[in-house]
């Protein structure tokens, strides 16, 4: 009692020194004096901490940093506040006298992640607040890998966000899924079947973004398929927040439905200004080629297979023949070609960034040039990219307006020799060529060797866009501001291909094409809280995008000769023409948004949302799609039952419903398409295009989500957890239906197909050492298990549909089938291979052994089910197997630090997912025509058939006269179907910072420097080279661009 | 600790737990997410290429072209509501009989009727039934005593058809197939069938004057170079002359699987083998412990002939049908040698003790050098 009444005093005296304080400063304003204050910073650890900016002054005023050992020694007025700031600790105030002072300030972290601030419609909230699932990422989780395309750097750091690194192209991204399978659209066929890529929003400083422009055309894209994401450098990313509920992504409307992607860039915050620079210096190696057996090997090789399986003389005659075979001392064939050696190389790459950074929260600037090259480990591949991003922000110290401006500039360039990129089809066949050939040279100039060599093929992709924000607050609360920024992307392709490429005809081919934006916010928001109970917050916004593409080609069949390569259309009759692509878009889209969030005591939180997208591509009948939302969450730790619980820092329950509507229609689609049909009586006759059908009834894709979340921390964040579990239906999925040709058209797209996506998320977080040692260990664990089941099919196919796949040589085809996983192979069953002619089954009626296309089987062939039973391998014995999509993604990242060393760990998993291993399918059957110009290849390492009685699990491969008619490595069977389960380490990087005291002598201000290696090593049960590299239908096809391995050595310095 | 203290724990725990239970419940189980199941397709548009069935009795015969429209297969198959046109029940073709069944491949190059006989083993089947390729299957242990064949007056009223219906099932559900009909063929013991007309198993009419009942149509050779010793023009088996014909009949006296092969000059003697010079018997016939004598060459043979489907060194080129050549050669003109060959592609089904009799109708082939 007495205690607590002198507590009264002394406060009550000490308000009253201090008003009188404030009075005498009022006073004697004019006549300030200054005092000296020195002292230093450290942090929890008692460490002292460099860095720190000290601020004093009304409106605060930077002063200055501590240096390396946390000391400073500022003058200050005499009785003012000083205040200490560094990013990632909380701010602490402290006030100093009219004497000299010496200060000891200890600042302590800020280290619960509930006071991290996410982004939710454009609008920073706190996370402590947040209703919706999401995940973020900060600079310093991203590992020092040099990379063109940042999602690489995200593999398996984010619960439910698969990734698969499926090409390792210079420039080009792989596939990204946020919560499993969004579509089961298909396009192309045989290995190029692609699955229409459902990538998430890209929301880059607040302007949204498509990623996946560049590839919406599967593999059959025209143009360079430079992803816009490959133009983001690392090194000025600052964060990357990962939103994935619909809850979280409904404010963004339909480009959201498939996540958001929010990456925030570095902004300036240094009052020196401060120049860093980083610099990569890597080398990419290819992967294991295929091994080939080379000159007198092959031709050993060869003969030996003739000699062992020919039906008759014919075949020896045959040796005769083939010169390659019977004429080895003619110099042409007396070679032993590396032809793979000619096309994959190691190749030693560099990357620069340099940025500038200054100012304070006044005022600040950033700006970031980048370079980074990647030459393709396939030779006439490669990237290079530019860019530029200046920044700056001004806010005067009232903090009520604030100005944001910034602008980049992107160049990316690509050769993509003569593939297109993701494919490299030429050199996959290249490759396959027999060694007893003669090597490329002079003489032998011709053919495809010269095209995927000396084909000239220049793309590149240049991106402007500038950025104006402004905000002001009106009053306490009430804040209004808009964003304008126009994009303008060209985008162009030149390939030249040289005559002895093209049948010594020199051919010229151009595109050009340029997608722009114009995209406007305006929002108004407004927070009020009533007695620290009742907090209220309003974010209306709208937007409006103006977007646009138009691309054309040309292209010249045949040009006059090599050293004329442009301009063309000297020649009318080897114009092959081209104009407009078909993939002309003119876009108007407004959209209007509400979100109201309410909480109580900061402790029970209720969101809403609803947000009207409309846009001129959607059709009359669905103008507008609508998005609603809600979100519930419960902060438990807050609850009275819970408060003196101090092994938790936190505990919160997030409930959330949401909708994103997708239109799918577009005005082809629902009005259907006129052409020009020649005329009719002198009348210009324009009538209907037959290969769809207009469906004016088409609707919007649905996608609804719920998610139920729990986020807890113990132990002073030593775990972390962050668990979900959702539901997403998609409904009205549009499927393409194959029509009947007696209704004159020949597809209709409808709606009626549907996916359900249900799984778990899970991130586990541990800080196992205690926090005053030396080491610093941090491991992270992430994973989620996802089942896609189909839901629905258009009526009229009774609950199955299989898309046939029309390549004689690949029949791969994908079935759909209700209640199933939803994309699934349609292969025959491989049982294994006949060990001996008596394994294989009689027909008991008309006792005649089981046959393939009038060709009993015998041993060494493979034991394909007969499945309906008639002892005939024909067009009935399919069935459903296999899912192509993985059950389980997930990774592990390991952060180990001692002091200025540390090291870091990133690996991933994805595990139960078929894979259709078409590479050794291939491989094998380069031995079905030993008198052909192919390579050939040992099969020692292969589990093959080889003399009656081998239980194996391949067919005999050397059996080149039945192999037409068995065809025992077709690539419809299950044969191939291989579980492409794996643990791949992604990268490992070894960071040292050098000490600051020898740094400073050397006049820099921090030195770091890094190896790392990425790639480095895959474990799978999986028998081809990677089990990763395969497309997202998940056939693994040796004309794919291989993922190199990159070991690199980077340094980062500032000035 | 205290009494509350450890009330507020367990409500902490129970909170913490129980909102797990609860998650991982919603999340994994699939009744609660209310996903269709998945289950084994069946299409309503599964069909057959013909639902009128035609076989021929006492021989085996597999039918139906069964298109499953991409139904989950295996599939079972059953055959339901077996009536008359009428509405009688049809029971006769569902009695088993013994019938042999394949257990090993056939190859032609056995070297005993043991060794083939080894490849087979008699089964109790029924006369009709269908498999789960969805082919039915009509015994070859079906004869016209067994099964009612076709009426000889060859009318097709539907009282006399025997309808039946198809369930096809699979655990995605049932579809039948509706109203198959099975008109049997009476009895065709050997073909060619051309001597024997198939409705009444009576002497088949001569195509060239149909109405005369003392003219009958019959098996017909091949003839390569045959020259008649007589007319010395090439010998003919056609519509109009019929120098040579062919019979395929029983005879007494064999071991019950015997082949016999017969000559038959136009006196109705029968000739030695021993003239068709350039014959060789033993490669024939896919037969065993040839004899051959004076009037015939006789062969212990397994029936039917031959046994599959498939072509060896017996056969004709697509296996259908065994195939004879007999070879015979003499000097021509100029002294260098000319042949001739006769033959016939025929098969024979029911076991027994045949012959097959070529019959020189009007003049012997000349064998005399020219």
């Amino acid at each position: 009692m007495n205690n607590s009444i002198r507590n009264t005093f002394t406060m009550k005296t000490a308000r009253f020194i201090a008003l009188l304080v404030g009075l005498l400063v009022l006073g004697q304003a004019h006549a300030q004096d200054n005092v000296t204050i020195a002292g230093n910073v450290i942090d929890e650890n008692r460490q002292p901490l460099g860095g720190v900016t000290v601020f004093a002054g009304r409106p605060l005023r930077a002063l200055g940093t501590t240096d390396d050992n946390g000391n400073f020694r500022f003058s200050v007025p005499a009785n003012s506040t000083i205040v200490f700031r560094l990013i990632g600790y909380q701010e602490r105030s402290q006030s100093v006298g009219a004497g000299r002072e010496s200060l000891r300030i200890q600042l302590a972290p800020d280290a619960n992640a509930l006071e991290e601030v996410v982004i939710r419609g454009y609008q920073a909230r706190s996370k402590e607040l947040s209703t919706g699932s999401s995940f973020g990422l900060t600079d310093k989780d991203l590992p020092d890998v040099p990379t063109a395309n940042i999602e690489q750097l995200l593999q398996g750091r984010v619960p439910g966000m698969n990734i698969q690194l499926n090409t390792g192209a210079p420039g080009f991204r792989g596939s990204t899924q946020i919560r499993g399978l969004s579509t089961i659209s298909m396009t192309g066929s045989g290995n190029q079947s692609f699955l229409q890529p459902t990538s998430p929003l890209y929301v880059i400083d607040g302007i949204p973004m498509d990623a996946d422009r560049a590839t919406e055309f599967g593999f059959q894209q025209q143009g360079p398929g430079i992803s816009p994401l490959s133009l983001i450098p690392q090194e000025d990313i600052a964060s990357i927040e990962i939103l994935k509920d619909a809850q979280a992504t409904s404010l963004y409307g339909s480009m959201a439905a498939y996540g958001v992607i929010i990456i925030t860039t570095k902004r300036g915050n240094s009052p020196i200004p401060r120049v860093r620079y980083t610099h990569n210096s890597f080398v990419r190696t290819p992967p294991k080629l295929r091994e080939t057996l080379g000159g007198n090997l092959e031709r050993q090789l060869k003969l030996q297979q003739i000699y062992g399986n020919a039906k008759d003389y014919l075949d020896l005659w045959l040796i005769a023949q083939t010169p390659a075979l019977s004429d080895s001392l003619n110099a042409y064939w007396n070679n032993s070609t590396d032809w793979q050696d000619y096309y994959y190389r190691t190749i030693y790459n560099q990357s620069h960034n340099l940025a500038i950074d200054g100012g304070d929260q006044l005022f600040n600037y950033k700006a970031n040039l980048g370079y980074f090259s990647d030459q393709g480990i396939i030779r006439n591949t490669g990237f290079t990219r530019y860019n530029t991003n200046l920044r700056m922000e001004y806010q005067p110290a009232d903090r009520r307006f604030q100005v944001i401006g910034s602008v980049t500039g992107q160049l990316g360039q690509q050769s993509v020799g003569d593939g297109i990129g993701m494919l490299q089809t030429g050199i996959a066949e290249n490759g396959l060529s027999s060694t007893l050939l003669p090597p490329p040279s002079f003489y032998q100039a011709g053919g495809s060797h010269a095209s995927a060599i000396s084909t000239d093929n220049d793309n590149a992709t240049r991106l402007i866009r500038s950025n104006l924000e402004a905000s002001y607050l009106f009053i306490e609360g009430l804040r209004a501001s808009t964003s304008l920024s126009y994009e303008f992307e060209s985008k162009t392709e030149d390939t030249f291909t040289p005559a002895a490429a093209n049948n010594q005809f020199a051919r010229v081919y151009s595109y050009n094409g340029r997608t722009t934006q114009l995209y406007n916010r305006n929002s108004l928001s407004y927070s009020k809280g009533f007695n620290d109970t009742h907090n209220l917050f309003l974010n209306f916004f709208n937007e409006f995008r103006i977007a646009g593409r138009q691309s054309a080609i040309s292209r010249q069949e045949r040009s006059p000769n090599d050293q004329l390569q442009g301009p063309i259309g000297f020649d009318g009759y080897f114009s092959r023409g081209g104009g407009l692509l078909n993939d002309y878009a003119d876009e108007r889209a407004a959209s209007f948004a509400l979100a109201a969030s309410y909480d109580f005591k900061k402790k029970y939180v209720l969101d809403l949302s609803y947000r009207l997208d409309g846009s001129s591509v959607n059709g009359f009948e669905n103008l507008y799609a609508r998005n609603p939302a809600i979100g519930l969450r419960w902060n438990l730790e807050k609850e009275n039952f819970l408060a003196d619980r101090d092994w938790l820092d936190y505990a919160a329950l997030r409930l959330s419903w949401g909708v994103n509507i997708i239109p799918t229609g577009t005005l082809e689609r629902i009005y259907g398409k006129f052409n020009i049909t020649g005329n009719y009586n002198g009348q210009q006759g324009i009538g209907l295009d037959f290969d769809q059908i207009p469906n004016p009834n088409l609707m919007p894709k649905t996608n609804t989500q719920y998610n139920l979340g729990l986020d807890f921390s113990l132990f002073d964040g030593r775990l972390e957890v962050i668990y979900d579990t959702y539901y997403k239906k998609v409904e009205n999925e549009m499927f393409e239906q194959p029509l009947s040709n007696i209704t004159g058209f020949n597809k209709l797209f409808s709606n009626g197909a549907g996916i359900v996506n249900y799984g778990h998320e899970l991130f586990l977080m541990m800080r196992p050492l205690p926090i005053t040692s030396d080491f610093n260990l941090s491991v992270s664990l992430t994973g989620a298990i996802n089942h896609d089941v189909l839901l629905s099919l258009p009526d009229n196919f009774d609950g199955q549909f299989i898309r046939w796949e029309n390549n004689v040589n690949h029949l791969q085809h994908v079935i759909l089938r209700v209640g199933g996983a939803s994309l699934a192979n349609y292969l025959r069953i491989n049982d294994g291979v006949f060990a001996t002619d008596q394994d294989v089954p009689v027909d008991p009626v008309t006792g005649l052994l089981y046959q393939t296309n009038g060709q009993f089987f015998q041993g060494g062939d493979p034991m394909i089910r007969d499945l309906n039973g008639d002892y005939v391998l024909d067009g009935f014995d399919y069935a459903r197997t296999g899912n192509s999509q993985p059950i389980f993604t997930g990774g592990v990242s390991i952060l180990l630090s001692y002091k200025d060393l540390s090291l870091m760990i990133n690996g991933s998993y994805t595990g139960k997912r078929t894979i259709l291993n078409n590479a050794l399918a291939q491989r094998l059957g380069m031995m079905s025509n030993p008198f052909g110009n192919r390579a050939v290849v040992p099969l020692n390492d292969v589990d093959m058939w080889r003399q009656p009685g081998d239980v194996a699990t391949y067919p005999y491969a050397y059996d080149y006269r039945r192999y037409g008619t068995v065809q025992p490595f077709r690539y419809d069977q299950t044969l191939w179907a291989e579980d492409g389960s794996y643990f791949k380490i992604n990268n490992v990087v070894l960071n040292y910072r050098l000490n600051r005291d020898m740094v400073r002598s050397w006049g820099l201000d921090d030195l770091r420097v890094y190896i790392s290696a990425e790639n480095l090593r895959t474990f799978s049960r999986y028998s081809g080279p990677n089990p990763e590299n395969v497309t997202n239908m998940g056939r693994d096809i040796s004309e794919g661009y291989p993922v190199p391995r990159t070991y690199n050595v980077g340094v980062n310095l500032s000035f | 600790m205290t009494n509350t203290d450890m009330r507020r724990h367990a409500i902490t725990y129970t909170i913490l737990l129980g909102g797990l239970g609860i998650l991982l419940l919603v999340g994994s189980c699939k009744k609660v997410l209310d996903l269709p199941e998945e289950k084994e397709y069946i299409s309503e548009n599964i069909n057959y290429g013909s639902k009128v069935l035609e076989p021929i009795l006492g021989r085996t015969s597999l039918m139906g072209q069964f298109n499953s429209d991409n139904s989950s297969l295996p599939l079972t198959f059953e055959i339901v509501n077996a009536r008359y046109g009428d509405g009688r029940p049809v029971t006769d073709v569902f009695q088993t009989r013994p019938t042999y069944v394949w257990i090993a491949p056939y190859d032609g190059k056995e070297e005993s009727l043991e060794a083939i006989e080894a490849k087979r083993k008699i089964e109790e089947r029924p006369l009709f039934e269908v498999r789960e390729s969805g082919q039915f299957i009509l015994w070859a242990s079906t004869n016209n005593e067994l099964i009612a064949p076709r009426p000889t007056d060859s009318s097709n009223l539907v009282q006399d058809i025997r309808f039946f219906d198809l369930k096809v099932s699979n655990s995605g559900g049932d579809v039948f197939i509706r109203d198959f009909q099975l008109i049997p063929w009476r009895e065709q013991p050997y073909f060619p069938f051309t001597d024997t007309n198939p409705y009444t198993g009576e002497p088949a009419p001569d195509p060239a004057d149909p109405n005369n009942p003392d003219k009958q149509n019959y098996i017909r050779p091949r003839l390569t170079n045959v020259i008649g010793g007589q007319s010395n023009r090439p010998l003919e088996s056609n519509d109009n002359i019929k120098d040579v014909v062919v019979y395929i009949r029983p005879f007494e006296g064999g071991n019950g699987h015997n082949l016999r092969l017969k000559f038959m000059a136009p006196d109705g003697s029968f000739m030695n083998p021993d003239v068709f010079n350039e014959t060789k018997w033993s490669e024939l016939i896919h037969g065993f412990n040839v004899v051959k004598t004076e009037e015939y060459v006789q062969y212990d043979v397994a029936y039917p002939i031959p046994l599959v489907n498939l072509k060896t060194q017996y056969t004709n080129s697509n296996g259908g049908s065994a195939s004879l050549d007999i070879d015979y050669s003499r000097r021509g003109f100029g002294g260098g040698l000319t042949y001739a060959a006769f033959g016939l592609d025929f098969n024979i089904y029911r076991p027994g003790d045949w012959e097959i009799v070529f019959h020189f109708r009007n003049q012997l082939p000349k064998f005399e050098d020219e």
